[in-house]
């Protein structure tokens, strides 16, 4: 279809940059969970009034542009606190808070989907604070949170492309690199763009799946 | 295991002591490591070959910075709107990335005498009929966000008051875009036009002629208050000169005559 | 304290520049979610319809829209159809970027939306003699709208968001194109780009805000 000057040595370039892709998304997404999921949980438990700051600092991460958030986070730590940070740092900082403020939402949403009736019943069983979390909550919530967390992680994977801004080298950066030099700006960008929807698509599906399975029941 | 203990803490002190006192030069001589930003994809300066790797005219000079030093170059891309930024916030030790000394940007960071100089040039899409700097007038044109002769072509275009100004992020998608004919033309330093053009990478575009902007001179750039660096950075400089090393690097990766680096009947 | 001088004046002096900026992000936003609506609409129908290739298309949109960082659709939307001869100026390249992704995510929505319509309703509407265009634009349309509304306000934050990445295509007059210029002119990174933070805060709250006043007055049962 193509009459290309990709040689193999391109090809492993592009394979780098993917590795960074799913690198950085891969550590951000567990990091941004475990945050997200703790911060949902506080905002639960103890009410919107006391975790309004919380709520407000969160919120800055869904309401100002990623590319922003990054040139500012590597401006901020960089130039004013003088701290020496890698690009890959700074990218996997601010996409872990960017993911947790999202997760914080779903978690929420999770938390609340789980009837306040069947939670008092737990408690008044003599089951504790944590076992409620765990054997009832977690179990319930589970399965509204799940797909919208599947969600959550490819919208991250996609929104690493931004990363390139910090100097970090991933896949969309490295389709440009290549395109600097092949000058095949079409194929170039549709093999790139054929790997987001690779590994995106069938976990998308896979996550639609879920949410069609577990909503009949 | 006390004693290892005691020892390391003495030795992370006296490290401390040393860190407070010690200036951008000391540190990079301590950690072995040069890293300078430069942009790859401004050819000839800055590219990368067929293995992907940097080379060019911007990468050989901080490559002999770092042997001056006694340290290893460690190159660093940086698209030219994130050259300062990388400096800025400590990913990069000094910049060799062909920036225009502005006194607007220097009051941000602290530059070197300059260089290298850039004559500026028209590339023209051969089928947008521009034969010289005159004829952009009216017609789409672009340049590198943030690049010298971007800011002065904008302003240009804003003269004119007709015709239409777009600034691309890197220089790949402006001679790109020139080829793809969604520009008609650009403003850009008659080496990397020359050098783009002759890659035969894009077909149908030449260079029509100069740009009579002032000759842009480039410097090295560091941290404004690192006197000790820029002090060092512009011996090396001189130094470059007088050992006939910027003459063999120009006509490396350049050719033709050698730029005058210097202004008549100015001191610096 | 920090070992940073902070000049604001300097930043701040150019803050009619980045307001001017936010006025032509929010027009790309407004544009491209009044379009992305529309198309998502025609993309619902394309789904629905009997046509096996009408609904590979439709699918093809969404699925393409969803599953690729939208800075390639942006990409793609310039230099990728220019390929072909296609050319766009920076700020219909961003637009149909934008409304491509739109579309996309608007037309899933609608989808789910679709699923807490009865079909008995369809049925009803086309037992009192509507034709069944007539049945989807009275019957079903309002209220897939309706009960999409908050995904929407959500996309049309999304929006808002995405002019940003308008700069890798050429764009400058948007508010991120602004501040990059500025910032190219004078270096001020941090100061800049913290106004211009605060700037798409704001838009983002009026946005959410007012579409909850909408919604208020709109959907009162």
């Amino acid at each position: 279809m193509f009459d290309t000057a990709l040689t193999t040595a391109d090809l492993i370039f592009l394979a780098k940059g993917a590795g960074m892709t799913i690198l950085v998304t891969a550590i951000s997404v567990a990091i941004g969970t475990a945050l997200g999921i703790a911060f949902g949980v506080i905002r639960v438990q103890f009410g919107a009034a006391l975790t309004a700051p919380l709520t407000f600092v969160l919120d800055i991460f869904r309401s100002v542009p990623l590319l922003i958030q990054l040139v500012l986070a590597n401006a901020f730590l960089g130039m004013v606190l003088k701290l020496q940070l890698s690009g890959f740092f700074v990218a996997c900082m601010v996409l872990s808070l960017y993911t947790s403020a999202y997760c914080a939402e779903i978690v929420r949403g999770g938390i609340d989907a789980v009837p306040a009736t069947t939670r008092r019943a737990a408690r008044s069983l003599g089951v504790s604070w944590g076992q409620d979390m765990r054997y009832i909550v977690l179990p319930l919530a589970t399965r509204v949170a799940l797909p919208s967390w599947i969600g959550l992680a490819l919208g991250v994977m996609k929104d690493s492309a931004l990363v390139y801004v910090v100097q970090v080298t991933e896949l969309l950066k490295s389709t440009q690199i290549l395109i600097t030099r092949l000058q095949e700006p079409l194929f170039l960008l549709m093999i790139g763009g054929a790997f987001y929807f690779l590994i995106s698509f069938p976990l998308a599906r896979f996550g639609g799946y879920l949410e069609k399975r577990w909503s009949n029941d | 295991m006390k004693k290892t203990i005691m020892a390391t803490a003495l030795i992370a002190a006296t490290g401390f002591a040393g860190a407070a006192q010690a200036d951008k030069l000391d540190d990079i001589i301590a950690s072995g490591t040069l890293r300078c930003a430069v942009v790859l994809d401004f050819p000839p300066m800055g590219m990368r070959d067929a293995n992907n790797e940097p080379v060019g005219f911007d990468v050989d000079y901080c490559n002999d910075l770092a042997a001056a030093l006694g340290v290893t170059a460690e190159i660093v891309e940086t698209p030219f709107p994130e050259r300062i930024p990388a400096l800025m916030s400590g990913r990069v030790d000094v910049g060799v990335a062909s920036t225009s000394d502005t006194l607007e940007r220097a009051k941000t960071v602290g530059f070197t005498i300059p260089y290298f100089a850039f004559e500026m040039a028209v590339t023209a899409n051969d089928g947008a009929g521009i034969a010289s700097y005159e004829g952009m007038k009216g017609h789409t044109v672009g340049a590198v966000a943030g690049t010298y002769e971007a800011i002065a072509l904008e302003k240009q275009v804003q003269e004119w008051g007709e015709g239409e100004f777009r600034p691309y992020q890197t220089q790949a998608d402006v001679f790109l875009a020139l080829s793809q004919g969604q520009l008609d033309a650009t403003v850009s330093t008659s080496t990397v036009a020359m050098a783009n053009v002759k890659t035969g990478n894009f077909p149908g575009i030449s260079v029509v002629g100069k740009a009579p902007f002032d000759t842009d001179y480039v410097a090295l750039f560091t941290s404004r208050n690192e006197y000790g660096l820029i002090n060092y950075l512009n011996l090396f400089v001189n130094q470059q000169i007088r050992t006939g090393r910027y003459a063999e690097l120009y006509e490396k990766w350049v050719g033709g005559d050698l730029p005058d680096l210097t202004v008549p009947n100015a001191y610096r | 304290m920090f070992g940073y001088t902070f000049q604001w004046n300097q930043a701040l002096a150019r803050l009619p520049k980045m307001l001017d900026g936010a006025v032509v992000t929010m027009e790309v936003a407004v544009l491209s979610m009044l379009i992305g609506i529309a198309f998502a609409i025609l993309l619902t129908l394309l789904r629905l319809s009997g046509s096996r290739p009408l609904r590979a298309i439709a699918t093809g949109w969404v699925e393409i829209a969803r599953n690729t960082p939208a800075l390639f659709q942006i990409y793609m939307a310039h230099f990728g159809v220019a390929s072909f001869g296609i050319h766009f100026s920076p700020f219909i390249s961003l637009l149909i970027g934008i409304t491509f992704n739109n579309a996309g995510y608007l037309a899933e929505n609608f989808r789910g939306a679709l699923k807490a319509i009865p079909d008995t309703q369809t049925r009803a509407g086309r037992s009192l003699g509507m034709s069944q265009l007539q049945a989807f634009r009275y019957i079903i349309l309002p209220q897939m709208l309706r009960i999409s509304f908050l995904p929407m306000t959500n996309q049309m934050v999304w929006a808002v968001l995405m002019t940003s990445l308008g700069v890798t295509v050429g764009m400058n007059s948007d508010l991120y194109g602004v501040t990059q210029d500025l910032n190219a002119l004078t270096f001020r990174t941090f100061e800049l780009f913290a106004i211009a933070g605060v700037i798409f805060y704001i838009i983002t709250k009026a946005i959410t805000l007012s579409a909850r006043l909408i919604a208020a007055r709109l959907f009162r049962y």
